[in-house]
């Protein structure tokens, strides 16, 4: 009985009054499902702390392109070269830190160092399973290598070469490991 | 609450708008917020958030959900192109004979139809090519390729340029009368001369496989429609879908369906054609009189002879309007199709544009609009052209345009030969015009593009800069700004002040499926782009068509001005603004304006002409004089009919904002061309073009429901 009196009075409201109301109502869903919503995916002070490593990171990144590009294309070099650019303690640390490449004429090279390495790489079909660019604080040298894996001759191995990166190749766009030394 | 009970609605839209700017004002932009790395990026970085739906992993750049909802539909476009994918390589594996290898191979059945499709499409496309053209492509596919080395003969010659503008003037005389025969005459006499037959024929032959298979279709199932409440109600939401969905954002599922090449083109635009034909073959069907039905059961006809001695013969009007539809959506996907290698003059047009060599472009777009002008005149007259049932005509009266017309063709024949002779050491003038050999003016244009550069250089720049600068940037900032909730809010509370719940919740809907799309911010740059081409639009075309209304002449002279725009391919529009502003937001800006402006001003005039006369009359001895008379009687009972106008001019501008993304913006029409060029782009291309199409259609519910609300309470429905 109350309801039904509840309700004749709610539909004697003049329509202006009502369609105010269902404003009202419709604003505080919409509001009250956005707040649902936050609590579910909303990630609060922990997505500010992922945002700022991803700001640093693209600043690093934003850096290290803005120094490739300055590079002088062609062969750079950490040692007294007679044609190619010598790179300072500095840059060299920097070019080391900005190349992610190590391509097949440097694989291909270190690899002629190790033959069991070379022969997993030629039975793998040149497959490299990773390829890795660091730059070794303690020894202030960069450091490159890659990991080759296969069976040879009924035996599974996995073996790591690495050494130390001694030229790179500025394309002007990257830098790639022009020579790895690793004998 | 006297202000309230005076003016409940200003008082309910006032509530609105500040509910919607306190909204604003309590949510701050996020920290980390950038509109370039936004969240439409599929780029994987550690920092990412991520969610997997479907088997599909979403990443994301999570925000405050109040400033920016998670994407939680980015599985949507992954999922598309997951399913093309298996649809097209796993789905239903069956045997097909293969002739080449003379074996049975193991296909999909989706591949296979598709493949068949596009063989008979392209047979079809060759075959029209090669009559108009002539070639050996059709003869090779009843024969072989041996068969033609030993009968070097067997080629289809292709038609004299001089039989086919002889043709279609005398198709013109016979439609329209004299003036439609000169105007077709000129037009071939120029596309030949320029050079363009070629590519002109090419494309035409495009069109002639297209257009009648979508009126084919078209029209079978707007019967159907009729027929079928069922039917109908399934085609309707996809009618409305397609009818706002930039043409861009088919190409990219069509790609992975049919390939690249004139097969797909002609595919994809009867996607495209077909739902004008459809709605308009339904509203013609639908405007039958009951008695004529009634006349047609009386007489003893069945269903069949009631629908294709009756019902259609009485709709031919509304019909071959659609036809006419069909042919001008046709002629502006010739451009479009470009994109996935259809060949012709749009892409010449194409090709030009990205060489940035507007004169020609120019060249191109000028013989595409002539002959989309030729064909839309010509279909329209046929549409309108009464048959004269009774008429006791002799035979030559009745053969006569036939009889010129082998004429004309025996005379087309012995001048080609006739040029066989004259320009034996060159090209055959009289057969062909070869492309590139004709005159052309491209240098002039190229020169006076060099010399507005020139002359103009530091008022354009300075124009642009200002626009760019002042007006653009804070325009788009703004519209950025706004959160999330706060953009729902409005839109939603405006679907419920203007339509009611049910409008309310369907634009709710719209809005939400943009929202949940990982492509929220390019979508409120479309918006930002859209609304400030329909808000210029608006003001030149309601400015324009209510000067132009008051003289009949000029309104007239504007109408039809308004038809000949209508016809132009809207790629078109870039040229003129790329000769002038180069490739800057600007062209894209007055290209929309430009093309929008159509729209607003024809609806305005017809708006206009809508008000009875009796109403003027009554005005006129009421006393007022013609500005009252425009301001409290027109513009009132024209307004509803205005509105579609907007409604019209909104979707426009979306369509050229999305073409827009030829010339270098960053909204959703960037991601569609992008897509494009990506061999996992249909999903995306698809999603984006439901999310251009859903804005138009959040305007389109709006406008539609306050028209109606309008009409109403005018007494005017």
């Amino acid at each position: 009985m109350l309801k039904e009196n509840y309700f004749s009075k709610l539909k004697e409201l003049p329509e202006s009054l009502k369609q105010l109301g269902g404003l009202v109502l419709i604003t505080i869903i919409i509001i009250l499902s956005f707040a649902i919503l936050n609590d579910i995916f909303g990630e609060g002070d922990e997505l500010v702390k992922k945002m700022k490593l991803e700001e640093e990171r693209i600043a690093k990144e934003k850096k290290l392109s803005e120094l490739i590009s300055k590079l002088p294309s062609g062969i750079l070099v950490t040692f007294d070269g007679t044609d190619n650019h010598r790179l300072t303690d500095e840059l060299y640390e920097q070019v080391c830190n900005a190349t992610k490449l190590i391509p097949q004429r440097a694989i291909m090279g270190a690899n002629f160092l190790n033959y069991r390495a070379h022969e997993i790489y030629t039975i793998n079909g040149n497959k490299i399973d990773e390829t890795f660019v660091k730059w070794d604080k303690e020894k202030n040298k960069c450091l490159a290598g890659f990991t080759v894996s296969g069976n040879n001759v009924g035996v599974d191995e996995t073996i790591t070469v690495s050494g130390e990166a001694l030229s790179f190749l500025s394309t002007g766009i990257d830098t790639r490991v022009y020579f790895i030394k690793n004998f | 609450m006297e202000f309230f009970k005076k003016y409940p609605k200003t008082f309910q839209w006032l509530f609105l708008l500040i509910i919607f700017f306190a909204l604003c004002f309590a949510i701050d932009v996020p920290e980390t917020y950038k509109f370039i790395r936004g969240q439409a990026e599929f780029v994987k970085d550690p920092n990412q958030s991520s969610y997997v739906f479907l088997g599909k992993e979403v990443r994301y750049y999570a925000f405050d959900v109040f400033w920016r909802l998670p994407p939680l539909l980015g599985w949507l476009p992954i999922w598309i192109n997951d399913s093309l994918f298996f649809l097209m390589n796993e789905w239903m594996p069956i045997e097909v004979w293969n002739e080449d290898t003379q074996e049975f191979k193991s296909r999909p059945i989706i591949l296979q139809i598709s493949r068949n499709l596009t063989a008979f499409m392209t047979f079809l496309i060759e075959l029209i090519r090669e009559i108009l053209l002539g070639g050996l492509e059709t003869i090779v596919a009843f024969t072989s390729w041996d068969w033609i080395d030993k009968n070097p003969w067997a080629e289809l010659p292709g038609l004299p340029w001089t039989i086919v503008a002889a043709g279609a003037a005398l198709l013109s005389y016979k439609l329209s009368g004299k003036g439609l025969a000169l105007f077709a005459g000129l037009t071939m006499v120029y596309i030949s001369v320029f050079g363009q037959w070629k590519p002109s024929m090419q494309t035409l032959s495009f069109i002639l496989v297209a257009a009648p298979l979508s009126f084919i279709f078209g029209l079978g199932l707007g019967i159907a429609a009729f027929k079928s409440k069922r039917v109908e109600k399934a085609l309707y939401p996809i009618l409305l879908v397609m009818q706002t969905m930039p043409q861009y954002a088919v190409l990219v599922p069509a790609l992975v369906l049919f390939g690249v090449g004139d097969h797909a083109a002609v595919i994809i635009t009867m996607v495209v054609a077909i739902p004008p034909m459809i709605l308009l073959t339904l509203l013609g069907l639908r405007a039958v009189p009951p008695e004529v039905i009634e006349a047609g059961r009386m007489s003893g006809c069945n269903n069949f002879q009631l629908m294709f001695k009756v019902l259609i013969p009485t709709a031919r009007r509304d019909i071959l309007i659609g036809v006419n539809q069909v042919i001008m959506v046709c002629f502006s996907m010739a451009v479009i199709s470009a994109f996935i290698g259809a060949k012709g003059l749009g892409f010449n047009l194409l090709l030009a544009l990205n060489q940035l060599n507007i004169g020609l472009a120019l060249e191109a777009g000028l013989c595409i609009s002539l002959i989309a002008i030729l064909l839309d005149k010509m279909s329209l007259a046929w549409a309108n052209k009464q048959t004269d049932y009774f008429g006791n005509l002799t035979f030559y009266q009745r053969n006569k345009n036939l009889l010129f017309f082998a004429a004309t063709a025996i005379i087309g024949i012995i001048l080609a030969y006739v040029g066989t002779f004259l320009f034996k050491d060159t090209f055959n003038y009289l057969f062909e015009v070869p492309h590139n050999k004709g005159i052309s003016t491209a240098d002039f244009w190229n020169k006076g593009v060099d010399w507005i550069f020139d002359t103009f250089f530091i008022y354009i720049k300075a124009f642009n800069t200002w626009l760019i600068q002042d007006v653009l940037q804070p325009m788009r900032a703004l519209y950025l700004r706004m959160p999330a909730v706060a953009t729902i809010v409005l839109i939603v509370g405006a679907g419920y002040l203007i339509g009611g719940l049910r409008s309310a919740l369907v634009v709710c809907a719209l809005t939400l499926f943009i929202a949940f799309s990982p492509w929220w911010d390019r979508a409120l740059v479309t918006a930002y782009m859209a609304t400030f081409g329909v808000v210029v639009s608006c003001i030149i075309g309601f400015t324009v068509g209510t000067l132009c209304f008051q003289n009949k002449h000029s309104a007239n002279f504007m109408l039809s001005v308004c038809d000949i725009f209508q016809t132009f391919p809207s790629f078109v529009y870039l040229i003129p603004v790329m000769m002038l502003f180069g490739i800057t937001d600007t062209s894209v800006l007055i290209a929309v304006i430009v093309y929008a402006t159509i729209p607003a001003t024809r609806y305005t005039i017809e708006g206009l002409r809508s008000v009875p006369t009796g109403l003027h009359d009554a005005a006129t001895m009421s006393g007022v004089n013609k500005f009252q008379r425009l301001t409290k009687i027109e513009f009132p009972l024209a307004f509803p009919h205005m509105m579609l106008g907007i409604n019209q001019t909104i979707v426009f501008a979306l369509f050229m904002v999305i073409i827009g993304a030829f010339i270098g913006t960053e909204d959703l029409g960037q991601y569609i061309l992008k897509a494009l060029s990506d061999k996992k782009g249909a999903g995306i291309g698809l999603t984006l073009g439901i999310c251009v199409a859903f804005i138009a259609l959040i305007f389109d519910n709006l406008i539609r429901a306050y028209v109606q609300k309008r009409k109403k309470h005018l007494g005017i429905d």
